[in-house]
This record gives structure tokens, sequence and C-alpha cells, in this order.
């Protein structure tokens, strides 16, 4: 620990160090390729204005990155993996832009060590928060700020994070599953006497058929119960979140998570899909 | 209070790879599976870089060309693997202030302050 | 029927017993047979819950009862409360058994809670994983989760509020208070605080919900002809009756027609009218299973003491509470008293019966007890022999 604390005095009195110039000046293509993948149609960027949160861009250390050995977080990080803080997520991130960086720029970034903060327990295991500084110039001119924080953690040997609850599968309900991950949600159709239903199963409790088939909902229904649940926590889920009872014009009731912003009963809604786990989960979105 | 049209995008590992490309982020978790899986990842996931210009992106779509965004402030979740869809929400806490929060079947994967001047 | 309660233990009701539920459930035994004036090797029959960790040879082994002629498990978590006395008292009825103790021992606050989501009910390989699939994927895993979703509807349906609600727990913390063996022993609540606690699912906050309790109760059954010769006045078995309704799933019956009411309440409700010869109002004292409150509205509609959707009404005036027309719950209930599945209702019934309990209604002749609600469930009415 008095080691970590020692590294953390040295580095902060270096104060601004670990200065690095851009590859490229600010330019089109780059720019052309970064919209492309972000999707982003911002008009301004065709021509000739850079996106702001694009000016870290511009000073990656590429797919050989150099050693540099004054880079104050490199240096820090070096001595938490001794101690025994292998393991590393970024926390924060916030980035300011005085001004707009345009084609043609240049830009240089110096970084320096703001804080070490520790050892903290945290829901990954005990760690270090360490926080960065970096500056953008366009020669003296300071152009955009960004301070970034990273937790180095010593992993806890158990820290097996829930993972998402997925359904149990029968054969029965195989047809269900198999719906959904192809975007449809089915229900159960009797090829007897036609009777629909949900939950479906095996035997028809109308009149004792085993011959099932399915209709293919339209998947607009109206909210006909909900829950907003609180506590305590749900593997896979934010909290608060919303489960609502949907009932269908089919007659039937599905049940799914509400992705919309205000529930009540009676509400429309349509039917819309989210990935858990391999699954393709029915779920509930306010119709227009 | 003022809330922005949801965002759902789907990660694909193309999105994934593109955009680690197109923001020179060279680390393999976000762009070679097995060694994501290696590193006890579940896939590969997301850079900041690109949460980063996701949230810009969603902020300026709703705000329009003339909105100029002045910071950008995460506070990161869980990650964003391929194959989840990552759905942002936003609303207008003050004049010049939304807060987004970007989700997945995980949770929260970011929730950010995007400030216009 | 011709059983009769005879016996009733406990252990004390805390939030960590420091032992083993096997040694929660041997005390518990041990106490029930000391209240009856029996021995362990009186003892022929054993019956518990399928949800109970305690194997009945393991009980027999620790108490030391030679040999079991009856043992039997009843499904459904707390649905299983008072079939275990209609398993005893049928097993007495037919001389598979003579003397049968019916235990339940659980940590289920410094062990397994059962409010969190249980990932191994979600994914069992059984008809009961499949129908979990349609609510824990989604998000909806937990008891009080399941509750609100009724409740909710409920409120809809016939414009009951949280506050209703609340009054169940108002009532239930003031027998508490009076009660030394609760864990709420002192500490009233007001329909403020209920209102001013935490949500949980929303509509049900905090103090909508039982306890999380470690202990066990266990309670002796057998002949009536036995009973007289007995250490306690007999609680004779009235009627006893199991039930379970259209439609039926376990806490997640989403599926029927209506969402407000507990049918499989109400196949138990008129076996237990129909058996005793009697109706809702010969009831002197109800103990009515209270995990969460909504479903307690629901039961006094279920069971004729009031209209559907009037609960709320019948109860604003402190109906239930001690004083009242339906005294509800004098022990403090599982959100007063202690979370033993139920069990610790039918203890204090039998009390109610015998005219020792602490918070004794004067004249108790009947006296109703019910098990879990929301799924397929149980129920008793007790009366003095």
């Amino acid at each position: 620990m008095s080691r970590i604390l020692e590294e953390t005095d040295r580095l902060k009195a270096l104060g601004w160090c670990g200065e690095r110039v851009a590859r490229d000046p600010v330019n089109q293509p780059m720019i052309n390729n970064w919209v492309e993948a972000m999707g982003d149609t911002h008009p301004a960027y065709r021509e000739g204005l850079a996106p702001p949160a694009m000016v870290q861009v511009w000073t990656m250390r590429g797919l050989h990155p150099a050693p540099q050995p004054d880079d104050p977080l490199h240096a820090m990080s070096a001595v938490l993996d001794e101690a025994g803080f292998t393991s590393v997520v970024a926390t924060n991130c916030e980035q300011t832009y005085h001004r707009a960086l345009k084609v043609g720029e240049l830009l240089t970034v110096r970084s320096r060590l703001s804080d070490v903060v520790g050892p903290k327990k945290t829901s990954l295991g005990v760690g270090w928060f360490v926080t960065t500084e970096s500056t953008w110039f366009s020669g003296e001119e300071p152009v955009a700020t960004m301070l970034f924080r990273i937790l180095k953690y010593q992993p806890r040997p158990q820290a097996a994070a829930a993972s998402p609850i997925t359904p149990v599968v029968s054969r029965d309900t195989a047809f269900f599953w198999e719906g959904t991950a192809a975007g449809q949600l089915r229900i159960q159709r009797c090829e007897a006497c036609g009777r629909l239903r949900h939950p479906p199963g095996p035997m028809c409790p109308a009149c004792g058929a085993t011959s099932m088939g399915f209709v293919v909902s339209e998947g607009a229904g109206t909210v006909y119960s909900y829950v907003v649940h609180h506590h305590p926590p749900v593997p896979g889920k934010r909290l608060p979140f919303v489960v609502a009872l949907v009932e269908l014009p089919e007659g039937v009731r599905v049940l799914g998570e509400f992705l919309g912003e205000s529930v009540e009963i009676g509400r429309p809604v349509r039917c819309t899909f989210v990935r858990v786990g391999g699954f393709h989960l029915p779920a509930w979105e306010a119709a227009a | 209070m003022t809330t922005l049209p949801p965002l759902s995008i789907e990660v694909t590992p193309t999105l994934i790879v593109s955009t680690a490309l197109a923001t020179r982020d060279f680390q393999d978790v976000h762009h070679d599976r097995d060694a994501a899986v290696a590193r006890g990842s579940k896939d590969i996931f997301l850079n900041i870089l690109t949460t980063t210009g996701l949230v810009q992106r969603y902020v300026t779509d709703w705000a329009g060309p003339s909105a100029v965004v002045r910071s950008i402030s995460l506070r990161l979740g869980v990650p964003c693997y391929a194959g989840e869809t990552l759905t942002f929400t936003g609303r207008v806490v003050s004049e010049s202030v939304i807060e987004v929060v970007g989700t997945n079947s995980l949770g929260a994967h970011v929730t950010a302050e995007v400030t216009l001047a | 029927m011709s059983a009769a309660i005879v016996g009733i233990g406990a252990t004390e009701f805390s939030k960590d017993s420091g032992r083993s539920e096997l040694q929660l459930a041997a005390e518990a035994v041990r106490a029930a047979l000391a209240d009856a004036g029996l021995s362990p090797s009186d003892v022929d029959g054993l019956v518990t819950f399928a949800m109970d960790a305690n194997a009945e040879i393991a009980v027999a082994r620790e108490v030391g009862i030679p040999s079991l002629t009856f043992f039997s498990r009843i499904a459904y978590g707390g649905g299983a409360a008072c079939a275990t006395v209609q398993q005893a008292a049928m097993a007495v009825a037919t001389g598979a058994a003579e003397v049968v103790v019916c235990y339940r021992a659980l940590n289920e606050r410094s062990g397994h809670r059962f409010g969190q989501v249980s990932v191994a009910a979600a994914t069992a390989p059984t008809s009961s994983g499949v129908d979990n699939g349609w609510h824990y994927p989604m998000g909806l895993g937990t008891p009080a989760a399941t509750v609100a979703m009724a409740a909710r509807r409920y409120m809809h349906e016939f414009g009951a509020t949280s506050a209703d609600f609340g009054r169940v727990a108002v009532a239930d913390r003031r027998h508490a208070a009076t009660n030394p063996n609760a864990w709420f022993y002192g500490r009233p609540i007001t329909l403020d605080d209920h209102q001013a606690s935490r949500w949980i699912a929303e509509p049900l906050r905090l103090l909508d919900c039982c306890q999380e309790s470690d202990g066990a109760v266990a309670i002796v059954v057998t002949s009536l002809e036995r009973a007289r010769d007995l250490a306690q006045r007999p609680a004779v078995v009235r009627a006893a009756a199991q039930g379970s309704g259209p439609d039926q799933y376990v806490m997640t019956s989403y599926y029927r027609d209506d969402l407000t009411g507990l049918p499989e309440m109400g196949v138990v409700g008129r076996q237990l009218w129909r058996q005793a010869g009697m109706g809702p109002s010969d009831v002197d004292v109800a103990v009515l299973y209270d995990h969460f409150t909504p479903y307690v509205l629901m039961q006094l509609e279920e069971l004729g003491f009031c209209e559907r959707g009037a609960a709320k009404d019948f109860i604003a005036d402190g109906a239930i509470e001690l004083g009242g027309r339906l005294p509800v719950n004098p022990h403090g209930g599982q959100l007063g008293e202690a979370y033993i599945h139920g069990m610790n209702g039918i203890a204090e019934a039998v009390r109610q019966v015998r005219g020792t309990a602490v918070n004794q209604v004067a004249g108790a002749a009947h006296v109703l007890v019910t098990a879990g609600t929301g799924v397929p469930t149980s129920g008793l009415i007790l009366a003095p022999g």
C-alpha cells in the first residue's frame, strides 16, 4: 500500500506529461469512417467539421503503440498490477469541448495523474480509483479536456455476476420460443377445436386433443395489470422496471417487461422482443 | 418534463468492430471474440469512444444540426456485448443539460449528461 | 372429523437462529410433545411441507421417535400449512397413525430467503419450471411482485388504495405489539408509517410484506378420543380442506378470467363451511395468511365475510382489530409475529380455542385458519373440545 501511495505522489508531482502528437491532422476521410460506423448523419461532419466526441480518436496510440513510460495512467496501472489489483474497468469519462475542430488542425495531447483513491470495497472487489486528466491542444491553444477514471481491482474469487434468467423450454413450449426468435408472437391453437391458449400446454383443456398448432398474433393489446419492481435486484434488470400483463384481442394474456415511459391499465401496447441469453423474450412498448 | 424519443441500436459484431476501428481502438476485446472470451468476457463489446459517440449522436439527432455539444460526461455500467440491443432514453433536465441512459438486457450500460451550448 | 390438536410447540422467532434448521425442527417437535404430555415414543406419524429441508426420518432420529407408520409432505409453499393438519387428521381417522406431528422449520432470514429471486425455481426441469419460464425471465420473480400484479388489478376494479392494504398491516402490528413472542413486540405502526414506507413492488410497500424469520413450529394431532386423556384442552379439528382453482399456477394464476379473487381459497372455504355446518358469521377469530396485505382483503371476500370488492369497507372501521367484528390475527400474523410459513397461525388458533392466547378473544368457539394465498392452499376450523 505504501508503494501505491509513493508512486501516486511521484506521478502527481510530475504534473502534465506524456505528450503525444496525433499521427494525422484532423481529416475528412477519418471523419467519414467515424460517422459511417456510428450511423451519425449530422450534415456539418461532411463539410470539414469534426464530431466533438471524436477528439480522443486523433491521438489514439494506434495498432502498434510505442512504449510511453511517462504516461501517468500506464505507470500507475503497473504499480497496481504488482500489488494484485490486476483487473480494470472504466467508470467515468467526462469530455469538455472548448470549440469545434476543423480539417487540417494537428492535435497534441498531454495528461496528468489527478487522483488515486483506495482501497475501496466495490461490487466487483476491493480496488483503487485512478483518475487522469488530459488536455488536447491545437498549436498552443487548449481545445478539449477529458477526465478519465478507472477502477483497478482485485477480482473476487466468486464474482459470479448473476446472469439473467432464461426460460425452461419443454416439447410443449418450444414452438413459442422458436416463434419469438423469428420475431413472431405465437399463440397455441388446438387443431381439433380451435381454442387459443397461453401459456401453452400439451393437451387442450376444452376438448382433450393433443394435436397443437398456433396462430401468429398481431402483437397489439392492452395492459391488463402491471407491477413496478423496485426491490430486490433481479438478474439482468436495472431497477426500477415495469412488468406488464397484456390482454390480446385473441383472448389470451401474455406477460413481459414494459419498455415504455408511463404505464397504466388499459394502455395500448405492441409486442417487441428483447434478447436475453440466447432467447428472445416478449416485451411491450407503448403503441402510438 | 421533456423526454427524447428512445433510440434502439442493434449491437452487431459488425457495429462493434467497425466503430472500434473508426475510433482507432485496436484492443483485441473489441474485435476478437476468442480473445474477449479468454479474458473473461462473454463476447466482444463496445469500446468507450463508441459509447461516447453514440450518446452524442442520440442527442444531436434530437437537437438538430445547429446544436453545439459542449461536454459529455459518462458513467459506465454493464458492458455492451455483441447481440445486445442498446436502447437510449433521454430527458431534458435543464435548459442546456440532457440526461441520457443507455440500457441493454444486462442493465444500464451508460448514464450520461450532455451539455449543449 | 374426529381428530384434535393436542400439543403446540415453537422455538423463539428471530432473524438469526444460530442453529441448523434440523435442530429448530427437533426443538419444536419436542416442545409440542411436552405441551401435549406425550413422549417421542408415542409418535408414529410426521407431516411437513414439500419445501421443508428436514427429512421426516432425520427429525425422527433427532427426537428419538423409534418408528413411523405414516409420513407425508404437502406441496405449494405456504399453502401446505393447514393441509399438514388435514393429512394428520386423515391418517388418524384411517388408523394409519395414532399420533402425528406436523412441523415446519426454517432459517428463512439467515439462510435461504424466499423474497429474493430464486434461480433454482426458475430453472427446474419440471412443469413448474416451465410455468416459471413465462414470468421469471421477464423480471417477475419475487413473491411480492407476483402479488403486486393481482393487487394492481384489484385496485383498478374495486377502487381500493394502498391505504386500504395498510390497514391490514396496522392491525397486525397493533396485535403483535402486545405479544411478547412477536418480533415486533412493542412496535406498533400507524397508517402514516405504512404510507411512508418504500416501494417494494408497486403497489406494494415494505410494510405490506411479511417479515423474514428464523424459527420452527410443531403441532401434535391425535384422535379426539385419545385427546380427552391428555394434558391440554383439545382443539377439535371441525373442518380441514385443501383447494386449487381453475387454471391454477403457483403465485401467477394470471390467465383466469378474473385476477381479483382467490378461487382456490373459495374451494377451501366452501368445504370448511360444509364440514363444520356453519358459515362466516359463526367465526369468532380468523387467522388469515398474511404474507402480503392485499390477499387478506381478497380472502375476506372469497370466504364470504363480505361482498366482492367490499373488504376495504369491511375493515375501514377496525373490524379486523381486537374488539372488532372479526378479530384477525390476534398474535400479529406473519407481518407482526413471525413468518413460519403459516404454522404459527395454527398455533395461535389452538391458543385461542384453549383460552390461553396473550391477546385472547373472549369465548372463541370457532377459529378459522387459512394457509398460503396465491398458491393451492388449505384451511382449518378449530373449536374447543
